[in-house]
This record gives C-alpha cells, structure tokens and sequence, in this order.
C-alpha cells in the first residue's frame, strides 16, 4: 500500500438533504483520507451515508459544506459539466447492478467512457479489448448483456471502470447481487486490480467476507465515521 | 463504427413492437399528409399548368353570368390577340347515371381547336366532330368510364339547359398537357344556341383568346376591359391561370379545411413520436444516469434522445413515402384519374410533397424530442442511478 499523500482528502464534510422543507443531514463533519493505491471499504447500515459519500468522492455529487479534494482537485466547488470531465479523467465505476447498456455488446460497453476522448476507431478497440483481457472476458466481447452471467456482466462492468485507466475506482456493493462463487472471482479481480495494477479503490459494502479484502474497512454510522 | 445515431438507433431496436407500432403509426400520419397534399395540388393542377399565351374573359361579377356573344369579334378585334373562341357552361348528366359528374361544354367548335390546339384529336375525327352539328368529343378517361367508342350516340340530360340532348360522339381526345381534362364532354354551341327561344340565344359564358406575346397578358386584358367599360356589360379578363383559381374559389372552403386537417394530422403525428421518445427516457434513466457518471456531459445525454427521435422521424419519412407511392401513384391516384378526372386530371405526388413530407417528418420528430430531451439533459445522477431500470 502507498504511503504517499491521500488521494482523496476530506475534511468536514456535511452533506444535508431536504425532503420536503425538512433538512436531513446524512454526513455530519465526517473527516476522511484515503491513500493512493489502497483498498478500502465503506460499511454501515442502510442510512448511514455510504452511498452518498461514495458519491461525493466520486463527483456524483457536491458536498454541503467542507473540502473534498480528490486526485489533487478540489471537487466540491466544480460546476457539472466540469464534474463530469473530472469524473471521465479520474473514476472508474462498478455498480451492484452493473448497468450495462443491453443494447451495445461487451465491447462497446467498455469501449463507453472512450468515447469521451479524442481517440481513433481503433484505438478504443485495442484499449478495449485489452480491458476485456484484464478481465478475462476477450473471448466475450461480441456478446450481449444478455448472452452473460451476472458475474460476466460484473466483470464487463470493471473492464469499462478500468478502460479509461482511471485513478480510483469506487465500487458500490460490487457483489451484491452475485452468488458467492461469482462475488470470490469479482473480489479476486478487484484485488489484482489494486496490486497488480495499483489502482486506488474504494468499495461500498454490506458483506463481510467482501470487506475482509479491503486493507483498511471504515465503519459509518449516521453520517460519522466510527 | 460508434457514435450517437447508432447508440440511438439500436436504442429504437429495444422494443421492437413499440417501435414498429410508432413507426407505422407516424408513417401513416405522413401518408395521409401526402394525399391532403396531393390532393389540394392536383386541385391546382389546371391552374398551375395553364397555358401563359391565353387569357379569359368573362363577366365582372362572376363567371356564372353570361356576356353578349358579340363581345368576341370585338375582342379579336384587340390588338395582340390570335384568335379567339367561347363557350357555355352546360351542365349536362348522363341520364342512366345521374349521380356521376363530368363537364360538358359547348363550344364555338372551329376557334376552340385553334385555341385549346392541345386537344389531341385525330384528323378524321376533327372533320367528323366539324362538320355534325349534333357532334361531340369526349376525353378519353370519360369515354372509357362511360363505355363509348366513335360512332355512338349519347344522350345529355340538361340541368340549366333543360331536356334531352341527343350527339354523336365524333371524336375521343386526349391531352398534350397535364392542364387538359381527360373526362370532359364538348360539343357545338350552335346546338343549343339555336334551339333557345330568341331571348336566350347569343350568349357566352366566357371567352378565351390566345394572344401572340404571353408578357404582355396583362396590357391587352386591361385593353379588353377598358374597351367595355362603357358598356351595360362589363368584363373581367385574366390569365388563364387566374380563370382556373377563380374556378376553384368556389371549393376554397374546402380547400382550407384539406390544409388544416393536414396540419392536424401533423400535431397527431408529433404527439405520438413524443409520447414514445418520453416512454424511452423514463425507462432509460437509469442508463442516461450511468452515461452521466462516467462523465457524458447533460448536453450528450439529451444529443441520445434527440438521435434516437432524429432516427425515428427519420425512418417513418421513409416508410411514409415509400408506402405512399403505391397508395397513391398507383392505387387511389389512378383511380381517382379514371373516376373523378373532371376533379383530379392529374393526381400524382408532386416531387415537393416528397420533400415536405420527409422534411417534416424530421422535423416534427426533433420538437417532440424537445421536452423529453430537456428532462434527460436535467437529469441528476445520483437520482437516476437511485432510479429503478
């Protein structure tokens, strides 16, 4: 693991929703730094801001008040559209669900976020298929969503997260919808994925066995870390 | 190749059923534009293809009132004008089928076939129909519909001219030009003048002269209404083209109603590309949410919508058109031409309706695609990823 300054820094960052007039606050000055290179988890129960903290890492979303500096950008003052570039430069995604579009195959799936740079034909489909190799999955990479298992699909997914060679991957609940045989192999790849090809990941989960692979695990409980 | 339009067109291939039914749906919006269309230019088709060297002239009021016979020696009197002929407009049905219309005139025989010299006739039946004053032409669609041939003998049932008017058909003509009425009946106004009591006789409906500069069609009408200014009975003298509008003056009422049920047609068309475009976004939400976070701008995500409705309009212009021309070219068109050749002499998609049709289908694809597109590009990520699939 990295011992270099934090790629992601956070300090006391509020996060408040409104439902309705009523404010709800979901992070409440939660302070966190998480180094580049690392592999960590977020557990907590269902409400405890997880997601939404991911989120803010990740530039879904800005936080209330407080600093989030991530891979060196301060994320909390960008406007959309600068979010979404910081975010096609710097974040990889990997979704319970997967969210693949069934319409493309799993080439075009990962070839996605490559879209965004001013690449050739080519060039997409080389880097995209070397990501489907990463995955194990070249041999697939004409098939639909459909045409794939549930752990395929994950992993056509982490082929598209790491396509753009992003500098963290944020993860949410990879293996929540996976059998335990498939969540192992998805929790294998992750972890090749930070020592092999040391990327920055931070995974949001409700398993254990999944969090046991992470170095450090953050436990969040309304909104503070524990 | 990947790029938007092929992301949204195999979009449009995620339900196939719903898609097929938009498609069709649209498509049959764009046919039934096509035919209003057709059918409010093949009104006009007279109108359009008149000839530029020839003027008409009729009574000031209105068409429907006659003028003095005699006004015609003085027109070809007129200078700049080559000859000059007349006619009434009769009126005639055929008694066995009285529902069925046709035009029949009765015409000043010799002058009108040096005017209208694009009837097509052949020479032994231009002497025939000449020299039998009981003789009449017929077009050669109406001949068919009524199941006569040169030689017979037809009796005309008169409505302002009443009782029975026997005539030999002389003569079948055709057209040299597209202006000409296939379905229409001619015959010789010295047959009924002469048999009118003495305080019918000599008078004309209207006369048309053919003049020997079509640019100067304006100079020689004014000088022909100038020239009976003075007289009890005025005239009104114009082009032909103007002659044939003011014809259809008569069916403007109907001519508007055509032009908005069209424009209805349109709306019908626009809500149901925008009902499907909006179904696809609320069900898509969750992908566009993905796009968004793997940092696809708002602005790309409404470019997917609006792609998708530019290949949906796209493709029902094309199905539109392409079910069109057997509708209409070849189905209701000839059958109109055959049937109703005194309405619609010529009833063929004009090359402009084609490009409206594919123009608007377009076009009214992309504003429906407005508001759906505007939610898309108004998206929040993490509501859209929160948003079941």
């Amino acid at each position: 693991m990295s011992t270099e300054s934090p790629i992601v820094s956070l300090k006391e960052i509020r996060k408040t929703f409104f439902r309705g007039k009523e404010p709800v606050s979901v992070l409440d000055g939660l302070s966190l730094n998480i180094a580049a290179g690392s592999f960590e988890a977020l557990m907590g129960p269902s409400g405890s801001g997880k997601s939404t903290l991911l989120n803010l890492i990740a530039g879904l979303d800005r936080p209330t008040a407080g600093t989030a500096i991530v891979a060196g950008e301060n994320i909390g003052k960008m406007s959309d559209g600068d979010l979404a570039k910081f975010r096609s430069r710097n974040i990889g995604f990997i979704f319970q669900a997967y969210n693949l579009m069934p319409v493309l195959t799993a080439q075009e799936n990962v070839e996605l976020p490559l879209l965004l740079h001013n690449l050739s034909g080519a060039e997409r489909k080389k880097r995209a298929q070397t990501a489907l190799r990463v995955v194990g999955l070249e041999d697939r990479s004409h098939h639909y969503p459909r045409q794939l298992s549930g752990g395929q699909e994950q992993r056509v997914a982490i082929a598209r997260a790491i396509v753009n060679d992003p500098t963290i991957i944020v993860a949410d609940e990879p293996t929540g919808d996976l059998d335990r045989k498939s969540a192992d192999e998805i929790l294998n790849l992750m972890d090749r994925l930070n020592k092999e090809f040391k990327k920055t990941i931070l995974m949001v989960t409700h398993d254990p066995a999944a969090a046991e692979r992470a170095a450090v695990t953050h436990k969040l409980d309304k909104g503070q870390l524990k | 190749m990947m790029n938007f339009i092929r992301i949204s067109a195999r979009n449009l291939l995620r339900n196939k059923m719903r898609t097929a039914l938009t498609i069709l749906g649209a498509s049959v919006a764009i046919i039934a534009f096509v035919m209003l269309r057709t059918t409010l230019s093949a009104w006009s088709v007279a109108a359009d293809y008149a000839a530029k060297d020839r003027i008409a002239t009729r009574h000031k009021v209105s068409f429907v009132i006659t003028v003095p016979k005699n006004y015609v020696d003085q027109i070809r009197g007129v200078p700049g004008i080559k000859s000059a002929t007349y006619a009434i407009w009769f009126g005639g049905k055929n008694p066995k089928k009285p529902e069925q219309f046709f035009a029949t005139m009765a015409w000043d025989v010799p002058s009108m076939l040096e005017v209208y010299n694009e009837l097509v006739l052949p020479p032994d039946q231009k002497q025939a129909f000449l020299a039998d004053k009981q003789g009449a032409i017929i077009g050669d669609v109406l001949a068919r519909q009524l199941g006569l041939k040169v030689g017979d003998r037809f009796t005309l049932q008169g409505s302002i001219y009443p009782g029975d008017w026997p005539l030999n058909i002389s003569g079948i003509y055709s057209a040299a030009s597209k202006a000409v009425d296939r379905s229409s009946l001619f015959f010789h106004y010295s047959y009924v003048n002469d048999s009118l009591p003495p305080d019918r006789q000599d008078q004309v409906g209207w006369i048309a002269s053919r003049i020997d500069d079509a640019g100067r069609g304006p100079a020689i009408s004014a000088a022909i209404d100038q020239m009976f200014d003075v007289k009890d009975i005025q005239t009104a003298t114009m082009s032909e083209r103007a002659m044939n509008l003011s014809f259809m003056g008569m069916i403007s009422s109907l001519l508007k109603a055509l032009d908005v049920i069209s424009i209805i047609i349109l709306f019908i068309m626009l809500m149901i590309l925008g009902n499907t475009i909006a179904m696809g976004v609320r069900e898509r939400t969750r992908e566009y949410g993905v796009l968004r976070a793997i940092g696809f701008q708002p602005s790309s995500i409404a470019w997917f919508v609006i792609g998708e409705a530019a290949v949906t309009g796209f493709v029902s212009g094309l199905v539109g058109l392409a079910l069109s021309y057997p509708i209409v070219e070849l189905g209701l068109g000839r059958a109109l031409e055959e049937n109703q050749g005194s309405w619609f002499p010529y009833f063929r998609i004009d090359i402009k309706t084609y490009a409206m049709g594919m123009v608007l289908a377009m076009v009214l694809a992309l504003a429906a695609s407005i508001l759906p597109a505007r939610s898309a590009f108004r998206l929040q990520v993490t509501d859209a990823l929160r948003r079941l699939a």
